[in-house]
């Protein structure tokens, strides 16, 4: 039997009727909850509390209680102490390279691989990822995160991005390294140059956060502010003049839901080991390329022929050149090492100190997130995204050298003890 | 939520909600006058390197409680006071939390882990805002409680 298209419809509506049960959909409180949370007037309150949560139980949690509670004491008191002792006949270049400064009685100044590069590794950055991770887990499998990219949607489209790059945005505050294998998602190969060069050059690494908190507490914020008015200033640009698409997408956004144990372990396992096996051997080849530029003499050399760029163009003094190198190979290294020039004498001010570690920030990704750059984006990008960085950090470094010529923060840095 | 309930429920956020805004622009107010040093008020304190985020995230709680009184008994109403009280959970939790984690190291130059007496001492006040409201904040379980009686009923 064949029937017409009025007898398919009818057919249908009587099906329909038997079966469908049609009410007054009753929100629950957990659909109510998920519909505050991403209305821009109560969802960005939300937003606001739950990243200063994130940042509060980071800082507690990394700093107070493992890297200055025990981390410190076991590294300063006891790894230090030992590695002197077991390298106490041996050359004076393999001392330097394997426990670094004979006189220094912590791990921070030090610099040997053994000392500060174990120290950094484990002592600091390890403490600040796991944290970081946890909380990043949490929110994800509450189902949080969905809702944040839905709130920085409109924004993130002004610079050719969408609400989903917020994750390895988020993600790389943590590590580079995830954060830059996550923008695969993206739809279009613009959007993942853009989300790459914009992760890897204006988000600090968990470790580089890390040493940051514990050296210039009082600057974090504003050093911040200088990295996101960045994200998005050189974000607008590159959208402009890089050509390619930035398309809409649909994202689903699931109902909130009580995390469970299991998930949360394995991502916090699935990331921590990627850092460990990954960014950890840059953090000690970083140690050991830094140790040797220092005993063959080569960093006094690259500081003086670097200098006139380093006085000139950007404001800071001559010895901040072995900070810059030393932040090609790992940025958290280079921070430290502005703390220790600074503690070893070097005056430098309070604004010299912000603008130094905004341009470490901005100036080159990490060795480890370059070699992930050239895997994730072809060599046309690569050298695309390197000559956007060198155009960048002259001008971001001569705007701060202007503004620091008004006489802001013009008093002299002491470094926190 | 019965009719009863949903009237309490409105008075009690209308005041507690001006208290947490109250709160909030007292923050404001220390951080203008006194910086990130603050100040100390008997049990009370307000200082430290966050206290304008406090003060910005305990005004938006205030703000989204006292918006939410008007027909309370509604569940996009009560969203609004539930999402201002997990505001307020996490602000003092994050200060509980600071809490836990200054107790249990033993200091610099001392014992790996503190002695039961600083161990203690840790956790007595001044305390930031935010703990104090902590526990009248509370109040929105019963009232999610009640709502889930009467959906259930």
């Amino acid at each position: 039997m064949e029937l017409t298209i009025d007898q398919r419809w009818d057919l249908v509506e009587r099906i329909s009727k038997e079966t469908v049960e049609v009410g007054v959909y009753e929100p629950s409180l957990k659909d109510a909850l998920a519909d505050v949370t991403v209305r821009p007037a109560t969802g960005i309150p939300f937003a606001i509390a739950v990243i200063y949560g994130f940042w509060a139980f980071f800082c507690e949690f990394a700093g107070t209680l493992f890297t200055d509670g025990f981390f410190c004491k076991i590294f300063d008191g006891h790894w230090l102490p030992w590695l002197q002792g077991v390298f106490a006949g041996t050359p004076a270049w393999v001392f330097n390279i394997f426990v670094g400064d004979p006189l220094a009685d912590n791990c921070f100044e030090a610099f040997g691989v053994l000392s500060s590069g174990i120290f950094l590794a484990i002592g600091v950055v390890l403490p600040a990822i796991v944290a970081f991770y946890l909380i990043f887990a949490i929110l994800e499998d509450v189902g949080y995160m969905p809702r944040l990219a839905v709130l920085v949607d409109t924004l993130l489209h002004k610079i050719g991005l969408h609400g989903y790059a917020i994750v390895p945005t988020i993600l790389s505050l943590g590590c580079n390294v995830p954060g830059v294998t996550a923008v695969r998602p993206l739809e279009t190969r613009k959007q993942r140059f853009l989300a790459i060069v914009l992760l890897s050059v204006f988000v600090p690494c968990g470790a580089q956060i890390g040493i940051m908190e514990g050296m210039i507490p009082g600057l974090i914020g504003w050093v911040f502010l200088a990295l996101v008015i960045g994200y998005f200033g050189v974000g607008w640009v590159i959208n402009k003049i890089v050509p390619g698409e930035s398309p809409e997408i649909l994202m689903d956004v699931p109902p909130y839901q009580m995390p469970t144990a299991r998930n949360i372990w394995a991502k916090l396992w699935t990331r921590t080991s990627k850092f460990l096996t990954v960014a950890v051997p840059f953090v000690l080849l970083g140690c050991v390329i830094v140790a040797v530029l220092y005993i063959t003499g080569a960093m006094d050399a690259i500081a003086s022929g670097l200098s006139p760029v380093i006085t000139g163009v950007f404001g800071l003094p001559q010895d901040t050149a072995a900070a810059m190198i030393a932040g090609f190979l790992r940025k958290d290294l280079a921070v430290g090492t502005i703390g220790m020039l600074a503690a070893g004498g070097m005056t430098i001010t309070v604004f010299q100190v912000f603008t130094a570690v905004v341009l470490l920030s901005i100036y080159f990704p990490c060795l480890a997130t370059f070699a992930l750059m050239i895997k994730e984006l072809n060599w046309k990008e690569t050298l695309g995204a390197l000559a956007t960085l060198i155009v960048m950090v002259f001008v971001y470094g001569a705007i701060l050298h202007l503004i620091g010529l008004s006489g802001i923060g013009s008093s002299v840095w002491v470094p926190l003890e | 939520m019965s009719n009863r309930a949903a009237k309490f429920g409105s008075i009690y956020f209308g005041v507690f909600g001006a208290i947490v805004l109250l709160f909030g622009i007292a923050g404001f107010v220390v951080m203008g006058v006194y910086g990130m040093e603050g100040v100390t008020w008997g049990p009370l304190e307000m200082s430290g390197m966050f206290l304008i985020w406090e003060a910005i995230i305990l005004i938006s709680a205030g703000a989204m409680y006292l918006s939410s009184v008007s027909k309370f008994g509604e569940v996009r109403q009560l969203a609004k006071s539930v999402a201002a009280s997990i505001m307020i959970w996490i602000v003092a939790g994050m200060a509980i939390w600071a809490m836990i984690a200054g107790s249990i190291p033993g200091g610099e130059e001392g014992p790996w882990f503190n002695p039961p007496v600083d161990f203690i001492a840790t956790y007595a006040p001044p305390y930031m805002p935010a703990i104090f409201l902590l526990p009248f904040s509370l109040a929105i379980i019963y009232f999610i409680r009640s709502r889930r009686r009467s959906v259930t009923a």
